[in-house]
């Protein structure tokens, strides 16, 4: 243990030492919580510490050694959250790897990394490591939570953790723990603590590699920015491989104290939230958009009564939610009524979404549709958004609490530096910043300089009141022939904020108009359909209705009187547009794992309909070929529609005040 | 420093061992005739189903698979011949007293209660296994409530089986086919069969939900060891699943072996190709 040893503010330097000392300073209080078998159980930290200490002893005698690199696939497991801890205490490096990848994702990672050990979550996961097990050569024992259906396996090199758990409680009955204790006790802050492989949006995934002190010093931070203790809880449904998850329901958990809890299953996740209603909560804007759309859909399809009391209570908290969220002055009625709304009406909607504890709630990954975000503020919720990277340990720039914008990232998170290069780049320096890629030097010496500036590839620019904008990737941001600026990702969330878009894909750089592909979203437009009597028998159908095609029109033609109202974007307005035949899949390759379009790809693949968009046809027939999620391929062929849009001109230039 | 660990792996056993040996015979039909008035559904037939075994019931329509499946589980009594189950002759029994006896079966339409949730749909799978009366069970209290418990941690471990948690409390009627097909399945094995009829779990389903319910098959087969009589159309699922193959043509037995000799025996071809005689 360190020498400075203070009640009450002890800076500890790893997790498994955060593990112990929680086991002893709220060792009643719960830890962790899962949901099995409809019923929820719970560990409280000290039984979580007897758990680990039994999982890491058992490890420890079939063979794993310090600095041993343990592969973690499945899903938000509580064992597979203990095995961070149990593999941390022996000096091990876990490295979580996404469940749904594929096999052949997922070899590379493996190989990559030099996993002696992977500890999956069942017989699905098993099944992919055994097929890649003659590439992969450092290759050990396999570990399984879930023995359904690997009974008569070959269990010479397979264990369960079951198994493993009960050598490890015999261990510690015969020898006790004092040689493990003193194992964590010598830990180092500069110990590499885990390694994420980065999703890759360009190439092969990287491995960033954290140390502890990168870590526990950003969970310190992020625990104090948004006061998070041990009575706070949350809801772990993100895949753990993901930054975001390891740093929320790891690292600040283990620092704060909080409890982490677990769904039944990823399916579940809607419903486990309703019950547990987690006070903090982190989610991409999509599951904020979905959120919102499902309760859309549903009051639609409301009683009249019940649709006229929504819309009236929904008017009011438009117009004073977000004043009395931020604390500013409002008109006695006015609380008075939205009181009585919450009684009504936002109340029951927080509890339907699994808000009702909620009390801080991140978004991050993407740019959140303003209309969204306002829409949960004005409920109540304080919902605010983070900019953050797997290289920083998540915490670049975040919005404290009063000081919320749509389209803002926030103020420089605590002891993060952040300054812009002339080409509109962001880079930081923080406590945070990864000790390199594993085994990746050229990379690691392009993204971080010698004094330790990272560089994020996003362009931004920071506003008058010093809030951070990002507005694209900067490798991404380029030119119309006529000069002017093309931000896709920009154009592209504009149109993404309609429900009825999921998704859009804008092309321009080095030609002369802007251009995108539509991805209509299934179930708002399917639902418009069904309202509105058409039938259709696929996705690809609905998607080449002229009734979609119309609608489609009419976004596309406000987004550019939006792009017309702004000086700098006006020049890329879109000229033509074509809604895709088939949804973009990351099993198609399309986009990445955490859901992003990957657009060099998506150009590459379509290039005779980006050609038809250039070439003035008004349709063009494409075949396109699907993997399915087995594996097998098909084709879709289609004949797509390209409809030409009006464009404005620019609105008199308006200088806005120089940033 | 190298263990030996102490796997687990016994099998689960939903039923307490009712002392026949795996592969001995579990239900044995001699000589069944059984006629709806003049029209003969089935002429002479015997067959044994060995416990432990998935057994497939093929045959093209009219053949006479369905009736079998009704006269095994005691819908209908057959004119001639018995039914020897578990060693004992079968008198004429009703299909609720198979029930309790440890047949279980889906049906070809899906009879569930459409509109209650998947949980309760797979609770009524107990009832037979209900030992208080139900004036007991009115007043759900001491006795009754600890026997509702046992049964909801029975089907709670069946909808973690069949992987259909997040369907637990929505009304089946609301259900795609191939989810419903799965809750009719959880809804047999609620009931902890000896024997487990299955009357063509795949029919209308795409080729995904196919693969599934071949897997969950398998796997109660594997996971519980339990008996399985199945009559499925698609080939490929037939001789992939079971272990041996009984052929029925109009009422009569054409064919009864392994997939492998059933696929060459030249009758069973004449049956399914259609050649002219």
């Amino acid at each position: 243990m360190p020498s400075t040893v203070q009640a009450g503010a002890r800076a500890l330097d790893t997790f498994p030492q955060y593990l112990l000392w929680n086991a002893e300073r709220f060792s009643t209080r719960t830890a962790m919580r899962h949901k099995d078998h409809s019923i929820w159980k719970s560990w409280n930290w000290a039984e979580l510490a007897a758990e680990i200490r039994a999982f890491s002893l058992g490890l420890r005698a079939i063979g794993l050694q310090s600095g041993d690199k343990v592969a973690i696939v499945g899903h938000n497991r509580p064992r597979l959250y203990w095995t961070f801890a149990a593999v941390q205490a022996l000096g091990g490096v876990p490295v979580p790897v996404y469940a749904d990848s594929v096999a052949e994702e997922m070899v590379y990672v493996l190989n990559h990394a030099g996993v002696r050990f992977a500890v999956c979550q069942d017989q699905e996961q098993v099944d992919k490591v055994l097929s890649m097990a003659d590439e992969l050569k450092d290759l050990h024992k396999i570990v399984y939570d879930e023995g359904r259906g690997l009974h008569d396996y070959n269990h010479n090199n397979l264990h369960s953790i079951d198994a493993i758990e009960r050598a490890g409680r015999e261990i510690f009955a015969r020898e006790g723990d004092a040689a493990w204790k003193a194992g964590i006790a010598a830990g180092k802050g500069g110990d590499l603590a885990v390694m994420l492989y980065t999703s890759g949006t360009t190439g092969k995934p990287k491995g960033v590699m954290l140390s502890f002190d990168n870590l526990v010093i950003s969970a310190r931070n992020g625990n104090a920015f948004d006061n998070l203790s041990e009575s706070d809880s949350v809801l772990s449904y993100l895949p753990l491989a993901w930054v975001g998850d390891h740093v929320f329901s790891y690292a600040q958990a283990y620092v704060g104290g909080y409890c982490v809890c677990c769904p039944e299953s990823p399916e579940t996740v809607d419903s486990d939230r309703r019950e547990i209603a987690p006070s903090y909560f982190f989610a991409p804007p999509r599951v904020f958009e979905n959120l919102l759309t499902a309760v859309m859909v549903r009051m639609e399809d409301a009683g009249p009564t019940k649709k006229r009391m929504f819309d009236y209570f929904m008017a009011h908290a438009r117009r004073v939610g977000e004043p009395i969220l931020n604390g500013e002055t409002v008109g006695f009625f006015d609380r008075l009524k939205y009181r009585l709304g919450e009684f009504l009406v936002y109340g029951p909607l927080k509890n339907r979404m699994g808000f009702l504890r909620m009390r801080v709630g991140y978004t991050a990954g993407e740019a959140i549709g303003p209309e969204i975000f306002r829409f949960y503020r004005s409920l109540g919720l304080n919902l605010k958004q983070l900019y953050g990277q797997t290289e920083a340990s998540v915490y670049i720039s975040a919005q404290p609490d009063g000081e919320i914008r749509a389209d803002t990232v926030g103020r420089p998170s605590p002891d993060v530096e952040i300054r812009i290069e002339e080409n509109g780049e962001v880079l930081y320096r923080s406590p945070g910043v990864f000790v390199g890629y594993y085994k990746n030097e050229e990379a690691t010496r392009e993204t971080k300089t010698s004094d330790n500036w990272v560089h994020t590839g996003d362009a931004g620019f920071f506003d008058h009141e010093g809030h951070l904008r990002i507005i694209d990737r900067a490798k991404d941001v380029g030119k119309l022939n006529d000069g002017s600026l093309f931000a896709p990702k920009y154009i592209e969330n504009k149109l993404k904020f309609f429900p009825n878009i999921k998704e859009a894909v804008a092309f321009g750089d080095g030609r002369d108009v802007c251009t995108v592909f539509l991805n209509i979203d299934l179930t708002a437009v399917g639902n418009w359909a069904e309202r509105n009597n058409i039938s259709y028998a696929s996705y690809q159908e609905l998607a080449q209705h002229p009734r979609v095609y119309a609608m489609m029109e009419e976004h596309v033609a406000q987004v550019n009187r939006d792009l017309a109202s702004e000086d700098t974007m006006a020049g890329s307005q879109i000229a033509r547009f074509l809604v895709l035949h088939k949804e973009l899949d990351a099993d198609d390759g399309e986009l990445t794992r955490t859901q992003k379009v990957r657009r060099s790809f998506i150009a590459e693949r379509y290039a005779p309909l980006i050609e038809a968009l250039y070439d003035g046809s008004t349709e063009k027939y494409v075949e396109t070929e699907v993997t399915f999620e087995d594996g097998r391929k098909g084709k879709i062929v289609a004949t797509v529609e390209i409809r030409e849009m009006e464009r404005k001109p620019a609105a008199p230039a308006q200088k806005e005040a120089a940033e | 420093m190298n263990v030996h660990l102490q796997e687990d792996l016994s099998k689960h056993t939903l039923r307490a061992d009712d002392g026949i040996a795996k592969g001995a015979d579990l239900l044995k039909v001699e000589n069944i005739s059984l006629s709806f008035g003049g029209v003969k559904a089935i002429t002479d037939i015997s067959f044994d189903i060995k416990k432990g075994e998935i057994r497939a019931i093929i045959g093209p329509n009219g053949a006479g698979k369905t009736s079998m499946l009704n006269v095994i589980n005691g819908f209908y009594f057959p004119q001639q011949g018995t039914i020897t189950f578990r060693g004992e002759k079968r008198r004429r029994a009703r299909a609720s007293e198979t029930a309790r006896d440890g047949i279980a079966r889906t049906f070809q339409n899906i009879a569930l209660f459409k509109g209650m949730s998947t949980l309760d749909n797979i609770m009524t799978g107990r009832i037979t296994l209900q030992k208080r009366s139900l004036l007991w069970h009115a007043l759900w209290k001491g006795p009754a409530e600890r026997e509702e418990i046992e049964h909801r941690e029975a089907v709670e471990r069946i909808i973690d089986f069949l992987e259909i948690e997040h369907i637990r409390k929505t009304p089946v009627g609301r259900l795609p086919y191939g989810l419903q097909k799965r809750v009719e399945l959880g809804r047999a094995l609620a009931a902890d069969p000896a024997l487990l009829l299955l009357d063509e779990p795949m029919a209308g389903m795409n080729l995904e939900e196919k693969a599934d319910m071949s897997r969950f098959i398998l796997d109660v087969n594997q996971q519980y060891g339990t008996t399985i009589a199945l009559i499925e159309h698609d080939m490929g699922v037939v001789m992939d699943l079971s272990d041996r193959v009984v052929v029925l043509d109009y009422g009569k037995k054409i064919g009864d072996g392994t997939p492998d000799e059933v696929r060459n025996n030249p009758d069973v071809i004449d049956a399914y190709l259609g050649v002219p005689h």
